[in-house]
């Protein structure tokens, strides 16, 4: 027998000289984004945190995430001794305003890109700057929780973590069936679906239709890598998941509370503890949210942005593709500068990744659809 | 337990309760997880929430990802599905089709090999 020990990825994948993810980030677009987080996070207020050569964590030019080890022990090491129910607080309510903040201006930004025009650069660099936000307290999720988990510890709490009652990717689930168990009763079998596919009944072309818009920004990091704004990804999905698998089986699966709900407290919950566990809960539904957030800000409020820009470029230079945008970097989007040359330099990269591309799902048709569907 | 040549025993940690086996199904990359079989156990650096409604085809869940406060935690407890997290390098360690045993109170995960 062979026994092997596994210790916690966390600390012991992070370091400078080998990427903590390989591949996670192919568009320019989305990478110049992710450049943008250091300076966002250190307007979260936290110790250790005040310049941007502290933020743990970069993104080089293939897209391989590397974080610091040593700005992370760092990180940690601070956070304890600053933790009193004022700051948890205070952290709190930043965290629950960031994200308010974002999904604001995602819908602000889909509401008012249609009649834009010269007023695009503002919204594109405000949005940016609250997906960076975002981001920034996705990177940090990495190990924040576990700081408060240990603080949690220390001060004596002896309950299990606060874990949502119900997650966002629970309510998917029950959504994604939901929507399967309609389709199956219009005749749409998740076999059928899929072979059937977009040659359906308008009803059900609706239906499926319907639910991608409300269950945009569900999907994998990498905005190229399709997700649940692509009817095709969720038909295929459907599948997957629920052919051949029996309803009530599944059904089953949906008793949430019964297994989740926490155990009432016996020991005694100090004003740290409660406000501990406040804010662990929040990161915790948090976790479960965090690439939603930035990936429907993407497809519902920076994509009908965008097209209002390749519409503007394609007066000056009729070739230009839409897509051709998503090899920018913001500072060209904002400032207007699109050089075809670099253009296609750096499309050309892209398309030859194709470890990246196999990794994503990412088909040759893929960066035209992404753009077409907010 | 009983060990001989033909048992690995991985030491990961337990994510959610429960004891599942099945054959493994080796998540490397998107297009995988369009392909899960009914009632494996899902190999996978990580679960995000986008791949939520696989779980209920699923026995059990064996992860790289090693914190204990991740996605698949949170949605292994919530259906109930067996979870280890931890088991580093899991995606090479585990063929598709490899018996795998699921411990989820311990994070043990046992593979045995069939003759």
């Amino acid at each position: 027998m062979e026994v092997t020990g596994a210790d916690n990825i966390a600390s012991a994948s992070i370091g400078s000289a080998q990427p903590y993810r390989r591949h996670i980030i192919g568009l320019p677009l989305q990478r110049s984004l992710f450049g943008l987080t250091a300076r966002a996070a250190t307007t979260i207020g936290l110790p250790g945190l005040s310049s941007e050569s502290n933020f743990p964590a970069r993104l080089d030019e293939n897209g391989d995430l590397f974080l610091d080890r040593s700005q992370v022990i760092a990180l940690t090491k601070a956070l304890p001794s600053w933790f009193t129910p004022e700051t948890l607080e205070l952290m709190h309510t930043r965290h629950a305003d960031a994200c308010d903040a974002l999904v604001d201006a995602t819908e602000n930004a889909a509401g008012v890109a249609a009649s834009l025009n010269d007023k695009d650069s503002e919204l594109f660099e405000d949005l940016a700057n609250k997906m960076a936000l975002v981001l920034a307290y996705g990177i940090l999720s990495k190990f924040v929780p576990d700081v408060l988990l240990r603080a949690l510890a220390d001060a004596g709490d002896v309950e299990s973590p606060p874990f949502p009652e119900k997650s966002a990717g629970a309510e998917l689930m029950q959504n994604t069936f939901a929507l399967s168990q309609t389709c199956c009763a219009l005749n749409y079998s998740p076999q059928r679906l899929q072979q059937e596919w977009p040659r359906v009944s308008p009803e059900v072309f609706q239906l499926v239709r319907e639910f991608c818009h409300r269950q945009t920004g569900f999907g994998p990091l990498a905005w190229d890598a399709p997700g649940y704004e692509d009817p095709s990804y969720v038909v295929r999905l459907l599948h997957s998941a629920f052919a051949q698998v029996d309803s009530e089986q599944v059904s089953r699966r949906f008793s949430f509370s019964k297994r989740t709900r926490l155990v009432q407290s016996t020991s005694k919950v100090t004003k740290k503890i409660a406000a501990l566990r406040r804010l662990l809960g929040l990161w915790l539904d948090f976790l479960e949210r965090e690439t939603w957030y930035v990936r429907r800000a993407f497809y519902v409020g920076m994509v009908p942005l965008l097209q209002q820009l390749a519409a503007r470029y394609r007066q000056k230079t009729p070739a230009f593709q839409s897509a051709d945008l998503l090899f920018l970097d913001l500072r060209e989007l904002v400032s207007g500068i699109a050089d075809p040359a670099v253009i296609r330099t750096r499309r050309h990269r892209y398309m030859e990744n194709t470890d990246y591309l196999s990794l994503h799902g990412v088909d040759p048709c893929r960066l035209a659809t992404m753009l077409g569907s907010s | 337990m009983s060990a001989d040549n033909s048992t690995r025993v991985y030491l990961g940690v337990g994510a959610a309760p429960g004891y599942a086996s099945g054959k493994a199904y080796v998540i490397r990359n998107a297009e995988d997880t369009m392909t899960v079989p009914a009632g494996s156990i899902l190999v996978m650096r990580i679960l995000h929430p986008h791949l939520a409604p696989l779980l209920p085809r699923v026995a059990g869940l064996v992860v790289e990802e090693g914190a204990i406060l991740q996605h698949a935690t949170t949605l292994a407890r919530e259906c109930g599905i067996p979870a280890a997290v931890g088991i580093r390098d899991a995606r090479n360690l585990f063929q598709d089709g490899a018996v795998l045993e699921v411990d989820g109170y311990t994070g043990k995960v046992i593979e045995r090999q069939v003759t």
